[in-house]
């Protein structure tokens, strides 16, 4: 697999970064847990995309093999945490995860 | 011969395991026919083994049957082995006879108790233990037997264990005589050391005197232990709390003449150390001093006679640390007898009486008990040594024996000897005037109740019978002026190393039994006659009942000062260190994890940036260290 033309790869890791520290800062500012959640996947869609990025960059099918496998996870772990969320919900628990600090030592 | 010498030991022991595995499927009466059985047939073997011997001359009288090697250590070496010679025939001829004569008595005396069977299995394994330990061919066997004889003399003074003072009797008699395993143990480790051999011939090599002294010092404190001799004899008179049958036994066929016979066994080692074997005399003459004096105010029936042992003991001592060996191995023989007799006829008392032992409450018992009566008197004036009873015979060729040792030393044991001799005729008959004459008393006329003619009865009975009419007969094997058969007899194991003359003999004979009678004279007086009144000293009175402060000494100068020191200890270093620490390293391993567990908020936010930053820190040095 040959490197493709477009834009350079730092273009990439620029909106890489970008998707990814927007991200970090939800899961880290917001309280909702759906939106948490929400901003973990756009953590993982900043580190799929520096996959990519790398992938053409370097001509090399690994990085998107490995960026599969990424969104697969993400896929069943976005089950468990909606699973979660639900379950939270039905028992009529306020969403919000700076309330859910039974773990607490 | 041979075999019988191994019967003899061994019949004892399998009784012991018979009735033991046995349990509840033999009856109880079983159990004590069979222990009985049992030291029955050691006596025949013991008595195989004499006439064995008897058909042999000079050095052939001596076998060593070795039943396989035992210890092997280096070059050194200890065989299982018995050893098969005049002095440990006689040993095996007078603790089996006597002791099987008191087995049987028990049956009658511990008729009706719970735990009879665990009573005849210590009895036989006592037996057992005796009979190792003057069978035993080597000292290290000889050791065994030492220490197995304590166990059992434990097991059986505190054989009613739900009584404490039963059972601090039994500790007490453990510990003093652990100290004496102790220093014979000692001794024997110097005799490795220095000789590599614990067979009974190194005694005889040439050892520099220091070490002689030390190996008869250590041999010396065993004897003393166990013979309970002072320092070591307190333990004796507590020892009284077991049963009547276990007192004669301990004081009569095994145990306490266990010392004597260690002492002519090991004679040749006594002999490179001469000031040892003076020691040892010492000592006895000290106890039977004291002990006679002790036993003018015992109260408890038991009692007088277990002081009267301590005395006779003492005799021994005098005889054996003299050098005349056979005298005291005749005497210990003698003593066998009548002691074992009057233990048993006052356990005859005891048990018509119901258990009371204390004989202020006695009196006038001759009327009711005639016959208990004849055999008391025949036991106590064997006791005194009053002709032609056993004790005439033997304790006054001791007293011949001290004389002729010479020098000061040697008429101060002789003095001492015939004070005792006065002293044993004051206390002896003072008891039995108190128990036996005048008329009964309230306590004896409302508790008394004869013997019957059952088997409780009878095998009460004959074995007193028995024993009375050796108190009487045994002592005329041996007459010193005249005929000596038993240093005839013992002349190849243990050659005596004093020869009195004739006056010698004839003058401490007529002086002892002189003494001997003007003491019953004066106890006839005060408590027969009542002529006398009880003269009353307070201080000597009051130091006779503390029977002079030994116990209260050693609990000043060794029980007090332990304690003090492991409080001291507790107080200083256990509690403060060593408890304190565990406690401390608990508490503080918690006080950290409190303080970690601050960092498990529970919020999912912190964690997210803890690790966010971590990462960040962590990609920072990665950049720069790169």
């Amino acid at each position: 697999m040959t490197a493709l033309l477009g834009p350079e790869i730092s273009w990439y890791l620029a909106v890489s970064g970008f998707l990814f520290a927007t991200g970090a800062l939800g899961v880290l500012l917001r309280r909702n847990p759906l939106i948490v959640l929400l901003s973990l996947e756009i953590m993982l869609n900043g580190g799929n995309l520096a996959l990519i990025g790398f992938s053409r960059n370097l001509g090399d099918g690994g990085g998107q093999i490995f960026a599969l496998a990424v969104m697969a996870v993400a896929a069943s772990e976005v089950v468990v945490g909606l699973g979660l969320v639900v379950a939270l919900n039905r028992k009529r628990v306020t969403l919000d995860v700076d309330r859910l600090n039974t773990l607490r030592g | 011969m041979v075999y019988g010498a191994w019967i003899c030991l061994l019949s004892p022991l399998v009784a012991a395991c018979a009735i033991t595995l046995g349990g509840t499927r033999q009856s109880r009466r079983a159990a004590g026919y069979l222990a009985t059985a049992s030291c029955f047939v050691a006596f025949a073997g013991a008595v195989a083994a004499f006439i064995g011997l008897l058909g042999r001359q000079g050095g052939d009288r001596q076998i060593i049957s070795t039943a396989w090697t035992w210890i092997t250590g280096g070059s050194y070496q200890s065989g299982l082995q018995i050893l098969i010679d005049p002095l440990s025939v006689f040993m095996m001829l007078v603790v089996s006879g006597v002791g099987a004569l008191i087995v049987w008595y028990s049956i009658g005396y511990m008729d009706g108790d719970d735990e009879e069977r665990r009573y005849f299995a210590y009895m036989a394994l006592f037996v057992f233990s005796m009979l190792l330990l003057v069978q035993a061919g080597n000292l290290l066997l000889l050791l065994a037997g030492w220490g197995m004889v304590g166990l059992s003399s434990y097991l059986l003074i505190g054989y009613w264990h739900e009584r404490p003072s039963a059972v601090a009797a039994a500790k007490k008699a453990f510990v003093m005589n652990a100290i004496g395993d102790a220093t014979m143990a000692l001794a024997f480790f110097l005799l490795i050391q220095k000789g590599n051999s614990l067979e009974f011939g190194i005694l005889g090599g040439q050892f520099s005197s220091t070490v002689a002294n030390l190996v008869a010092l250590g041999l010396l404190g065993g004897a003393v232990a166990k013979s309970a001799q002072i320092p070591l004899h307190t333990w004796l008179p507590d020892a009284m709390e077991g049963p009547t049958p276990v007192s004669a036994l301990i004081h009569a066929a095994t145990m306490v003449t266990a010392g004597v016979y260690l002492i002519v066994r090991t004679h040749a080692i006594f002999e490179q150390a001469p000031k040892i074997a003076d020691l040892a005399a010492g000592l006895g003459a000290l106890t039977l001093l004291v002990a006679g004096l002790i036993a003018l105010v015992q109260v408890d029936i038991k009692r007088v006679i277990a002081y009267s042992t301590m005395s006779q003991i003492g005799y021994m001592f005098v005889g054996a640390g003299v050098g005349s060996y056979p005298n005291a191995m005749f005497h210990l023989m003698t003593h066998a007898f009548f002691k074992a007799l009057l233990f048993m006829a006052a356990g005859i008392v005891i048990h018509a009486l119901v258990n009371e032992q204390d004989i202020r409450k006695m009196g006038g018992l001759r009327q009711l008990a005639p016959k208990t009566y004849w055999a008391f008197l025949i036991g106590s004036l064997a006791l005194v040594g009053i002709f032609p009873f056993a004790g005439f015979f033997s304790k006054d060729s001791i007293l011949a024996a001290a004389m002729a040792h010479g020098g000061w030393y040697g008429y101060l044991l002789w003095a001492a000897g015939l004070i005792g001799t006065l002293l044993t005729g004051l206390y002896t008959f003072r008891l039995f005037f108190i128990v036996w004459w005048g008329e009964p008393s309230a306590f004896v006329r409302e508790h008394f109740h004869p013997l019957r003619r059952d088997v409780v009865g009878i095998s009460l009975a004959i074995p007193v019978g028995v024993l009375a009419v050796l108190s009487v007969v045994g002592g005329w094997i041996q007459f010193s002026p005249w005929w000596h058969p038993v240093e005839t007899w013992l002349q190849t194991v243990a050659e005596p190393l004093v020869s009195p003359e004739s006056w010698q003999e004839w003058l401490s004979i007529a002086l002892s039994l002189l003494l001997g009678l003007s003491g019953i004279a004066v106890a006839w007086s005060i408590y027969g006659a009542k002529r006398l009144a009880v003269p009353r000293i307070a201080w000597a009175q009051r130091t006779l009942e503390h029977k002079f402060w030994f116990d209260e000494a050693y609990d000043a100068v060794f029980y007090e000062p332990a304690v003090f020191f492991a409080n001291l200890l507790r107080r200083g270093i256990e509690e403060p260190i060593i408890s304190d620490s565990g406690r401390d390293l608990g508490d503080d391993t918690r006080d950290l994890g409190g303080l970690v567990a601050r960092a498990q908020t529970g919020l999912v936010r912190t964690y997210v940036l803890a690790i966010a930053s971590s990462v960040a820190v962590l990609a920072v040095v990665f950049v720069i260290v790169k």
